[in-house]
């Protein structure tokens, strides 16, 4: 089977800073992808190019086989996007911005109707009728990881999803990511807290603009030899640094 | 010492800060920590009077301050959680109107700007545009903002939220550099990694006060064994697969590749878990938290 994600020597240069300098990587098939870096290393931009939302200066992506540049249309239909900022209307309930989403993403009535009732399942009643700005960040994370998954895409990039969220809130997140991949869905996530790159699969560390680590969590511990995936991180960003 | 006293506010129906005391000492940093919605912003916000207090009072220096925002504002610096300044500025352009709004005299101003940006390693960012600026750099921008007017008391709202872990531990080193000049610091913060780092730690839930102590003293008074387990499953399966038992639920949680197992007296969790390791550690500031918060019942929105 094809690789959900497939990119080769992926280049994006704003003026004379280069942003995403010649990557090459894969999101394979029903994975969870955990993707690393300092702020500005180029995560955000790499993720927007796979989206389509930003023009590749070259290189090559392809998805699920297909080139996302010359397949736009289709290949959009397969992929989720919830990103850092939050992506709901903060004076809208959760009900309305699902409306709204579902609407743009072409679900009939009787579907966004059902998905409503999914969510109010999931939330309690007082949520429900709140404004979007008023409801708790975790909880509003859950609710924009719900409106990511309403068209039903195949591959999830979630950027930074539990970044300012409590620990608990946190790993309750996780077990919904982790319940993605069990329906067969592939994921990429960014995020700061490194203790988490370890629920996913496999792992990349991405530093201005290049990548310098891919593997899997364990295996690169051991390998390493680091305590954590934290003391690994910092070790790889300074020997970057020195060159 | 920054002092609270039954602190109050509601919005509508929700006690968002619900009869909170507690005291900063002098010197200390403290750490604010809490679920999502558990009061910590509110609650710094009307320590600095931009929240209306609905009832208590703050004492600064053993001084009520309540409804004297001059005298606060002379001797206390806030950090918004959201970035602050203005983006289309350069870095010292926002120092410069900082210094202005601070009254810092003409003669001094140079070199005080030039400490602070130093101090924070923004030095050689003093020309870029704020807004051009990474997120950690912007965070050390709005500190050293603040440090201008030198306040004796500082107050900051998670000041690394969305800032990658390298630029995180720069900050809390700033931080700890703050503290060693004498001043007090309250900051709020979703990392309990790097509140390990604090002296005094507060728990809001719900508005309330869950429990508030000093980090060693939690530590070493913590009624919990913890253990690190490596489980048989996966994590995520061993976790949904855990045997009904009695509170087992409650005291198991992941954390990367492992479990954490937390055993009041009396219990015996681990054999209940099928594992191939299992370590004793040293209770953990999230392991105390999460202890505590799950002890008081489960959070609202849970279920979400």
């Amino acid at each position: 089977m094809a690789d959900a994600v497939r990119v080769r020597n992926l280049v994006k240069r704003f003026g004379d800073f280069t942003a995403v300098d010649r990557i090459s990587f894969e999101v394979r098939q029903g994975e969870i992808l955990g993707f690393l870096g300092p702020n500005g290393a180029g995560k955000t931009t790499t993720i927007r190019m796979i989206l389509g939302l930003l023009v590749p200066t070259s290189g090559e992506i392809l998805i699920q086989g297909r080139d996302a540049r010359r397949e736009i249309k289709s290949v959009k239909r397969l992929m989720g996007y919830m990103s850092q900022q939050f992506s709901l209307y903060p004076l809208l309930t959760p009900a309305e911005n699902v409306e709204f989403f579902a609407g743009i993403s072409g679900l009939d009535r009787k579907a966004i109707r059902a998905k409503k009732e999914a969510l109010a399942a999931g939330l309690s009643p007082s949520l429900m009728k709140q404004m979007i700005r008023a409801i708790p960040p975790g909880i509003r994370q859950k609710i924009a990881l719900f409106v990511s998954m309403l068209a039903d895409p195949e591959i999830l990039f979630l950027d930074e999803p539990t970044s300012g969220v409590d620990p608990e809130t946190r790993r309750h997140f996780w077990e919904e990511i982790y319940g993605l991949k069990q329906r067969g869905k592939t994921v990429l996530v960014t995020t700061h807290n490194l203790d988490e790159a370890e629920y996913a699969d496999r792992m990349l560390i991405i530093d201005r603009g290049v990548i310098i680590v891919e593997g899997e969590p364990r295996a690169l511990l051991q390998e390493s030899r680091a305590a954590s995936v934290e003391d690994l991180f910092k070790e790889a960003i300074r020997r970057h640094e020195a060159t | 010492m920054i002092r609270l006293e039954r602190l109050a506010k509601s919005f509508g129906s929700l006690r968002a800060v619900d009869d909170v005391s507690f005291s900063v000492p002098d010197g200390s940093i403290t750490i604010l920590a809490g679920a999502d919605g558990a009061g910590k912003s509110t609650l710094l916000k009307m320590i600095v009077g931009l929240v209306k207090k609905d009832g208590g009072r703050v004492f600064l220096r053993d001084k009520d301050v309540s409804g004297d925002l001059g005298r606060v504002t002379a001797i206390t610096g806030y950090m918004p959680e959201r970035f602050s300044l203005y983006t289309d500025l350069s870095v010292e352009e926002n120092m410069n109107f900082f210094a202005d709004i601070h009254q810092v005299p003409r003669a001094r101003r140079e070199t005080l700007k030039k400490k602070l940006l130093e101090k924070t390693g923004m030095l050689a960012f003093r020309g870029r545009r704020a807004g051009a600026l990474s997120g950690g750099m912007k965070q050390k921008l709005a500190l050293s903002a603040i440090l201008l007017a030198s306040p004796e008391f500082i107050l900051l709202d998670e000041p690394t939220t969305g800032v990658d872990p390298l630029s995180r531990i720069e900050f809390f080193n700033i931080i700890q550099d703050l503290k060693a000049e004498g001043r007090t610091i309250l900051m709020a913060t979703p990392y309990l990694a790097e509140a390990e780092k604090g002296d005094f730690v507060i728990f809001l839930r719900k508005g309330r006060v869950l429990k508030s102590d000093s980090i060693s003293r939690l530590k070493k008074t913590f009624p919990a064994r913890v253990f690190r387990l490596q489980p048989r499953l996966p994590v995520f399966e061993a976790l949904k697969s855990l045997p009904p038992e009695q509170g087992l639920r409650q005291n198991v949680y992941i954390q990367g590749a492992s479990l954490r197992c937390l055993e009041p007296p009396g219990k015996d969790f681990r054999r209940l878990i099928p594992h191939t390791k299992a370590e004793e550690e040293n209770p953990t500031l999230e392991d105390i938290y999460i202890y505590y918060e799950r002890s008081a019942g489960a959070p609202e929105g849970r279920e979400a």
